[in-house]
């Protein structure tokens, strides 16, 4: 099983997941993984699965609705206490993480 | 035939390479409880037997295929004498070739079963395995055949060194030096014969799917799982059911270009990174041990293959398993009797009696 998490410790990385995080919707898709709102995801076309901090399920959950890069940071930046360009560079490691271990298609 | 057919099963011994006749049992149980089913065992310790779920009602001794074809077909002839069985569901690779061969031999006895035809059998052959990719349009791992050792290490070395050395109906051994290799070779070429397959190593996930064909190209049934578990020999311990728009059409393609008439597995490692690709690795020509998975969920392809062989309407269609269900073996210690095994070692038969309850020594306590 692999763990999806943002790379600084700043952001929370275990359980309990943070519920403001993740209440608004029971699960979500995105690509081919099916997320849980406890960070459990299953991706039906490989059969592997996943664990997600708390942070980087609200990430792909905003990558899902097609939030664009500037409103993930501004929640990042709102939530925790991180500069932008710290933020910036957390999430452009996220999303290459992401793309390495094939979660995201490769034009992401 | 029998009014109620009375079927026949091989490859019963479920140990650390588990065959599949007992799985087969135990799904044809699931939709025809009362079915009568003889085992055929090459060993009177097959595990199998003594199986409260899954056992035969009966079992006899089978010569073994080394023995030659003739005395296979006497000693089925004589089985038959004491079981006039209706339909034989062979679930070992060594027995496929001499009755995919001989189809009229089954006909002319009245025996009924679900066989691919000798070509699309042929051209399924691990030797083969490219010609048949190349024209599904099929990624498979470089193989080649080879019948001596100096051949042995040159097909080695022209695959990169890292490479699995496999028998030529069964087992495999990853081998990355010169005696690994060696000691491989000699191996499969005393359990199986020659050719021994040396094949280039890919590194990847292991997906396989089962399935049932029905000789026009079409697939009655199939299910996919990624292999989640593995033994040290390489043998799946546990499975995920995957659904993989591109694996099926794969499968799709390959059944159709064979026409393939009953069970397969088709075995794939898809290769490492986000443009992983699946490469087949092989085909097995029957069920493989996990048949009864997704017979637990509403695809019983082993129930489907009697019917076929029957000519049976269909109870109802296959359906696709769910992703996500998945299976874990779990192996327990069976216990026999030894009449049961003096009577299949001194007559090669033995009938199966009413479970004899042995009682718990102590009397139950509440705790």
């Amino acid at each position: 099983m692999k763990l999806v998490s943002l790379p600084n410790r700043i952001y929370p990385s275990g359980q309990p997941h943070d519920a403001a995080l993740s209440a608004d919707s029971a699960s979500f898709d995105f690509h081919t993984v099916t997320w849980q709102a406890d960070g459990f995801g299953f991706d039906a076309t490989s059969g592997e699965f996943f664990t997600a901090s708390p942070t980087a399920l609200m990430v792909m959950k905003a990558l899902s609705e097609e939030e664009s890069r500037l409103q993930i940071l501004d929640r990042l930046t709102a939530r925790f206490e991180v500069t932008q360009s710290t933020a910036e560079r957390d999430l452009e490691t996220f999303l290459a993480e992401l793309g390495h271990i094939g979660l995201v298609p490769e034009a992401n | 035939m029998n009014a109620s057919p009375v079927i026949a099963v091989t490859g019963l011994h479920r140990g650390e390479n588990p065959q599949p006749g007992s799985a087969v049992i135990r799904s044809l149980r699931r939709v025809y409880p009362e079915l009568r089913i003889i085992g055929l065992v090459y060993d009177s310790l097959e595990s199998g037997l003594f199986s409260e779920e899954d056992a035969p009602d009966a079992a006899f001794t089978m010569s073994y295929p080394g023995a030659g074809e003739e005395a296979f077909w006497e000693r089925l002839d004589a089985i038959r004498e004491i079981e006039r069985f209706d339909v034989l569901i062979p679930c070992l690779d060594a027995e496929m070739g001499p009755l995919v061969d001989a189809p009229e031999k089954l006909r002319e006895r009245g025996i009924r079963a679900c066989l691919p035809t000798a070509a699309s059998f042929q051209c399924r052959d691990k030797a083969k395995l490219a010609e048949l990719c190349e024209r599904t349009h099929c990624r498979t791992p470089q193989t080649l055949a080879v019948s001596d050792v100096n051949s042995l290490h040159q097909a080695a070395l022209t695959l990169g060194g890292n490479v699995f050395v496999k028998g030529r109906y069964y087992e495999a051994r990853h081998a990355i030096t010169p005696a690994a290799r060696e000691a491989a070779y000699w191996h499969m070429l005393e359990q199986w014969g020659a050719p021994v397959l040396v094949q280039e190593n890919v590194p990847g996930e292991e997906y396989n799917v089962i399935g049932l064909g029905d000789g026009r190209g079409h697939m009655l049934g199939s299910c996919a799982i990624r292999k989640m578990l593995r033994t040290a020999s390489g043998k799946g311990f546990g499975g995920m059911v995957v659904r993989d728009p591109q694996l099926d059409a794969i499968a799709q393609s390959l059944i159709a270009e064979l026409r393939w008439n009953g069970p397969f597995e088709l075995e794939f490692v898809k290769s490492e990174g986000p443009k992983g690709e699946y490469c087949l690795i092989e085909i097995n020509p029957r069920f493989p041990a996990w048949c009864d998975f997704p017979s637990t969920l509403n695809c019983n392809l082993p129930a489907a293959a009697l019917e076929l062989a029957l000519g049976w309407q269909p109870r109802e269609a296959l359906r696709h398993a769910s992703p996500g269900k998945f299976f874990i073996r779990h192996a327990i210690d069976m216990t026999g009797d030894i009449r049961d095994l003096a009577a299949l070692t001194t007559t090669g038969q033995f009938f199966r009696q009413p479970c004899e309850i042995i009682p718990h020594p102590v009397t139950s306590r509440s705790l």
